[in-house]
């Protein structure tokens, strides 16, 4: 069955099926009970499933996250709901330190089937910390697994299976493209921990997770009028990362671009290039390019459109893939 | 600023991309006060008022209740400045609208500079070589990659010394093209192409190509060529030979301009044997027989066979030697020994549609006739414009052998011949 | 043998409804005033106020909301990409703001715009934040007041610091010793920084009063959702004294922090005290609260409003009369006037200053990208630089 939703009110049915289908998830965070949440990605769960399992817990990240391990050990699946990405950090402890080890150190006996869904990145005019993008910071982190969605299609798809997963999952949910509708086929399937193509080409790669997939593919449709041919992956999970299909995408094209939001140092960037740059060395032509924010804190609303990627950032990170 | 400002639906909060109009809490022609409440709109998130942006007159609301509108719609106009009288008939637009949350995307890109400091005036993906290599003669035969496989500074050094990839096989890893391979390549001291591999193709020179090009070098290169033109009306011939097709002995053979021109060749240098001779560097050697070269074009390349001592076959004889010579060159039999000895040719341009050519001596020989197209032309015959059938007949002589008075009156006899070839054969026989 | 039953805790009336009997009050809803009021800490509270200083509590109030309903409609204009109201909180903010001496230190979160109108900052800057311009860069050592914290909670782990800083200096034990105030909400007693300051603030005796405006909501979830006591009582468990004071009482605001702050630039010690009000408006103008509290709650507060209180007060008192509330009126309006001129006005920050003052002596990596994008800006049509 299909149906047009936007990014948010996917989100929304598939928690209402998970909620559905195993009594032990729970859902849990700020504000996600009465008022829905504060992007209404809960809106009306309380009402049909009771403030048992959807809970309004009091003002503290560290202690959302460090009580839903407690409750993980005690059989329920908690879905953690972090407000924004720049309140991540209070919570930061309990998921490195304890949420990604639990399962490693208790050589097999504890498992923390955990979702920790977070809105990231920026682009929509906020206030600080409100438009962050701290992906690295988990996918750093062995224990855990980080999935970002981009379109309604894999908000549903992918929050069911982050929930049905024994791993501790972190959910970055693209902000920005929340109100942002498209297609869902509820009986769609394609599995969690891969990336996927989502427009062939010939002259590049360029590579996307989260709210740059919809920038890539603008480019690449824009990049029609240079002439050019670009082949545009939404990489979906990032922890663990997926590239098999993105090297055979390289070795056809020879040149690759990466588009990310959070800052060029250490980035999710940096770790596909030297991947990408090992398994297909003797297919390219140029270095493996990012095309990302800067190396300096989220700036000032006035000025987050210079900061953030854009379609002429990427199409310039491709005229120079062809300068070497 | 303009008195009429334009009021766009503002993000009302953390990224909403549009809202409903509730209700309209104003009118047209209503005067307001700045941050009156002139409307109220449903968000995803809220109901909420909007107050107005600027005290005047309600000058014209442009969205209906009940109408879902995108943040940056105009929803409404102000008069700014009722008083000043009747406001000018077009609204102005107000610039560019101030809200926050998701813009729309640029659709294309941003015009750069001419001369951008950073844009790279990318060159055509020419790298990319469509075909693949010939298969290695290696041991195990991995599937040839649809790319040449080369590491970065391999590619480099192949783009300097312009070798192209993809005719290269690869001695390296996985059958990367190694440094080594792309030396090897890098063999003529011809200068890097300007164009791409890619619109170049690359024909062994072997085989006949390489011994016609053996000759065409030797003889260009040692025989002083001179070439003279000589343009006939040739119609009498012609109708010669239709006459000759007309007989019933004559009626399965092959006749064609050729035949007639051959024939006055060999008339002619019965009356020129000079030009049936060759160089022999302290000595000329006059032969006293022809053996009449006729160029072919085959599948393998132009050769050269001859027909032995044509002078001494009769016309019909001439005719079937030739049929013969040019059957056994297109499959390809012509021997060595056919094509040896020649001691004068005769090349058919004009079957390719050219007037005449400067054609290159064979080696050994001393004349050469370049026979062009036969076509009706305008001539003055018996003192008037007539459409007749003529040709250009293009006689390339050995200047060491042949002198301009000789070359020329053996031309010119050739010419009489196919001009009136019954008086040639009464004149001369 | 059960130890004691303690029975279920007390829920609801004593936590959120009726304040507790301990309530620090000298003004009345109707504008009575209240001579004495004994607090929690058993402490009486008075204040000696001249006819000038009402009025000029009474201007302050006024002026405060004005500019505070302009930046919301400004918001709702697109000028400002969000706004935190303080209706309702004006009290609140007055009374502690005008409390402080010049040599005190405060650290607000994010609504704490009346207690940076009583420190003398420019309303302009707190907007230039929420327009999104810049972020809210006022010079802290020169107002004494530090930027604006956005993230619940981990001002007061600063303000314990800075407070720790002032002992270390020597600066406390006399009239002109140094104090701080650190605000924070019902929401954020509930964060970890916050219990630690607490704990810190204790431990190192430290010159601070933690002053929490509880206006009974986090976003959407009610002040039940945080606690199970009233807030006050948990300077109790940390070791030092707390009080509530009616949140609404300008004059009750005033007189008990500045008795705490006095407290402490002498070296008593930390206080915490409960400023009991109501969050009029929504948490900010994304926010829609009629999903989650009801009308009837929202009018019980209105009846409380801080500035009609003083209102009738100076009005029955004959401290003030119609011409004055009138020109306190004219002056709110033109003062939120020049505001939203000055807003307006703003102008957008230019491109490369995004690269500035990420490390106080640059950066390489910083410099590199500054001058890249400064080339890239340079290579499109019609770039001015």
């Amino acid at each position: 069955m299909a149906e047009k939703l936007t990014i948010g009110k996917a989100l929304n049915a598939g928690l209402r099926r998970a909620l559905e289908l195993d009594p032990k998830v729970l859902i849990m965070g700020e504000d996600v009970g009465k008022l829905g949440g504060v992007f209404r990605i809960t809106d009306g769960l309380q009402k049909d499933f009771g403030d048992d399992r959807v809970i309004d817990t009091p003002l503290a990240e560290s202690g959302i996250i460090g009580t839903a391990i407690g409750l993980a050990i005690r059989g329920y699946r908690p879905v953690c709901e972090i407000q924004f990405d720049g309140f991540v950090y209070p919570a930061y402890d309990q998921i490195v330190s304890q949420v990604a080890k639990m399962h490693y150190r208790s050589q097999g006996k504890v498992k923390v089937p955990m979702v920790i869904r977070i809105p990231f990145g920026g682009g929509i005019g906020a206030v600080e910390h409100h438009s962050e993008s701290p992906e690295a910071y988990f996918s750093h982190t062995a224990g855990l697994k980080v999935v970002a969605c981009s379109s309604p299609q894999d908000a549903y798809t992918m929050i069911q299976q982050a929930i049905a997963s024994d791993d501790p999952i972190v959910f970055l949910e693209p902000k920005r493209r929340y109100h942002e509708k498209g297609e869902v086929d509820t009986e769609a399937t394609f599995p969690l921990h891969a990336s996927r193509r989502l427009r062939p080409g010939t002259d590049a790669t360029v590579l996307a997770y989260g709210p740059m997939v919809r920038v890539a593919l603008d480019a690449a449709t824009a990049a029609e009028e240079d002439g050019r041919d670009l082949e545009v992956f939404d990489l979906r999970t990032l922890s663990p990362l997926d590239l098999e299909p993105v090297y055979e995408s390289v070795r056809r094209t020879g040149r690759c671009v990466v588009v990310h939001e959070a800052p060029s140092n250490v980035g999710l960037g940096a770790e596909v290039a030297a991947r990408i740059t090992e398994e297909c060395f003797y297919s390219l032509e140029a270095p493996v390019l990012r095309v990302t924010g800067y190396d300096t804190p989220y700036p000032a609303a006035r000025l987050e459109e210079e900061f953030l990627p854009d379609l002429d950032r990427v199409l310039d990170a491709v005229d120079r893939t062809f300068g070497w | 600023m303009s008195r009429i400002k334009e009021f766009p639906l503002p993000d009302l909060g953390e990224g909403l991309v549009e809202g409903e109009i509730l209700k309209w809490l104003v009118a047209v022609g209503d005067t307001i006060e700045l941050n009156q409440p002139i409307v109220e709109v449903e968000t995803a998130k809220a109901a909420v008022e909007i107050p107005a942006k600027w005290a005047g007159k309600v000058h014209a609301i442009h969205q209906q209740e009940g109408a879902t509108v995108e943040v940056g719609t105009p929803i409404i106009s102000i008069d700014t400045d009722p008083g000043a009288g009747e406001p000018p008939a077009e609204a102005a637009r107000t610039p560019v609208l101030v809200g926050y949350g998701p813009r729309t995307a640029a659709a294309s890109r941003r015009p750069r500079k001419a001369n951008g400091s950073t844009a790279v005036v990318s060159p055509p993906p020419a790298e990319v070589a469509p075909a693949a290599p010939p298969p290695p003669p290696v041991e195990e035969a991995p599937a040839p990659p649809a790319r040449a496989l080369a590491k970065p500074p391999v590619r480099k050094l192949a783009r300097d010394l312009g070798v192209d990839l993809a005719g290269l096989t690869g001695s390296g890893p996985q059958g990367s093209i190694t440094r080594d391979d792309v030396q090897a390549a890098v063999s003529a001291p011809a200068a890097a192409p300007a164009f791409s591999a890619e619109r170049e193709q690359r024909i062994p020179v072997k085989g006949v190509r390489k011994l016609t090009a053996e000759n065409m070098v030797s003889s260009a290169f040692s025989a002083p060529h001179v070439t003279e033109f000589l343009t006939i009306d040739m119609t009498r011939s012609i109708k010669a030979l239709d006459r000759l097709r007309a007989l019933p002995e004559w009626r399965d053979v092959r006749i064609s301009p050729l035949l007639v021109v051959a024939k006055a060749v060999l008339m002619a240098i019965g009356r020129h044997p000079i030009v049936n001779s060759t160089w022999a560097g302290d000595e000329i050697v006059v032969k006293q027989y022809v053996n009449l070269g006729i160029a072919a074009a085959t599948d393998r390349g132009l050769i050269v066979p001859n027909i032995k001592d044509a002078g001494r076959l009769s016309l019909r004889e001439l005719a079937d030697a030739m049929t013969e010579l040019v059957q056994t060159a297109k499959s390809g039999r012509t021997s060595p020994a056919d094509m040896s000895g020649g001691t004068f040719t005769i090349t058919n341009v004009g079957i390719f549609g050219v007037d005449t050519g400067t054609p290159i001596l064979p080696p050994g020989e001393s004349a050469i006739l370049a026979l062009g197209m036969v076509k009706e032309a305008p001539w003055v015959h018996k003192g008037k414009i007539r459409v007749r059938q003529v040709t250009t007949l293009g006689l390339s002589f050995d200047h060491r052998v042949i002198d301009g008075e000789q070359g020329s009156k053996f031309l010119r006899d050739v010419g009489a011949f196919l001009t009136d070839p019954e008086a040639a054969l009464l004149a001369w026989t | 043998m059960a130890k004691g039953d303690r029975g279920a805790p007390a829920r609801g009336k004593e936590v959120a409804g009726e304040p507790a009997p301990d309530f620090v009050q000298l003004l009345t809803p109707d504008g009575e005033r209240i001579e004495k009021s004994v607090g929690a800490d058993g402490v009486e509270y008075t204040v000696d106020f001249t006819d000038e200083e009402y009025r000029g509590l009474y201007r302050d109030l006024v002026v405060i909301r004005r500019l505070d309903a302009e930046a919301t409609a400004l918001q709702r204009q697109g000028e400002l990409g969000i706004w935190a109201s303080l209706l309702g909180q004006e009290a609140a903010q007055v009374g502690s703001g005008r409390a402080l001496r010049p040599q005190d230190m405060a650290f607000p979160t994010y609504r704490e715009h009346g207690v940076l109108y009583c420190r003398g900052i420019d309303p302009i800057m707190p907007l230039s934040l929420f327009r999104g311009v810049d972020q809210g860069a006022w010079d802290p050592v020169e107002f004494k007041v530090n930027m604006y914290t956005i993230v619940i909670g981990a001002q007061t782990l600063h303000a314990t610091g800075y407070a720790m800083g002032i002992t270390k200096d020597g600066k406390v034990g006399g009239d002109d010793g140094e104090a701080v105030i650190c605000y924070f909400g019902d929401g954020a007693a509930s964060q970890g920084d916050v219990n630690e300051a607490f704990i810190w603030a204790s431990v190192f005796h430290s010159p601070i009063v933690f002053f929490c405006q509880n206006n009974q909501y986090a976003i959407s979830e009610p002040i039940e959702k945080q606690t199970r006591i009233p807030l006050y009582r948990r300077a109790d468990g940390f070791g030092f004294p707390g009080l509530r004071v009616d949140g609404n009482d300008v004059l009750a605001t005033y007189a008990v922090t500045r008795a705490a702050l006095d407290n402490a630039r002498h070296g008593q010690g930390p206080t915490l005290i409960e400023a009991y009000t109501y969050r009029m408006g929504a948490h900010t103008t994304t926010d829609d609260p009629t999903r989650y509290r009801v009308a009837s709650e929202v009018e019980e507060w209105a009846a409380k409003d801080p500035i009609a209180r003083v209102r009738a007060f100076v009005e029955k008192q004959q401290i003030a009369d119609a011409s004055f509330i009138a020109e306190v009126d004219e002056q709110a309006k033109q003062e939120a006037l020049h505001l939203r001129e000055r807003v307006l006005a703003m102008p957008d920050p230019h491109p490369l200053t995004l690269f500035d003052h990420a490390y106080p002596n640059g950066s390489p990596v910083v410099d590199a990208q500054r001058e890249r994008f400064a080339e890239y800006l340079d290579s499109f049509e019609g770039s001015a630089h």
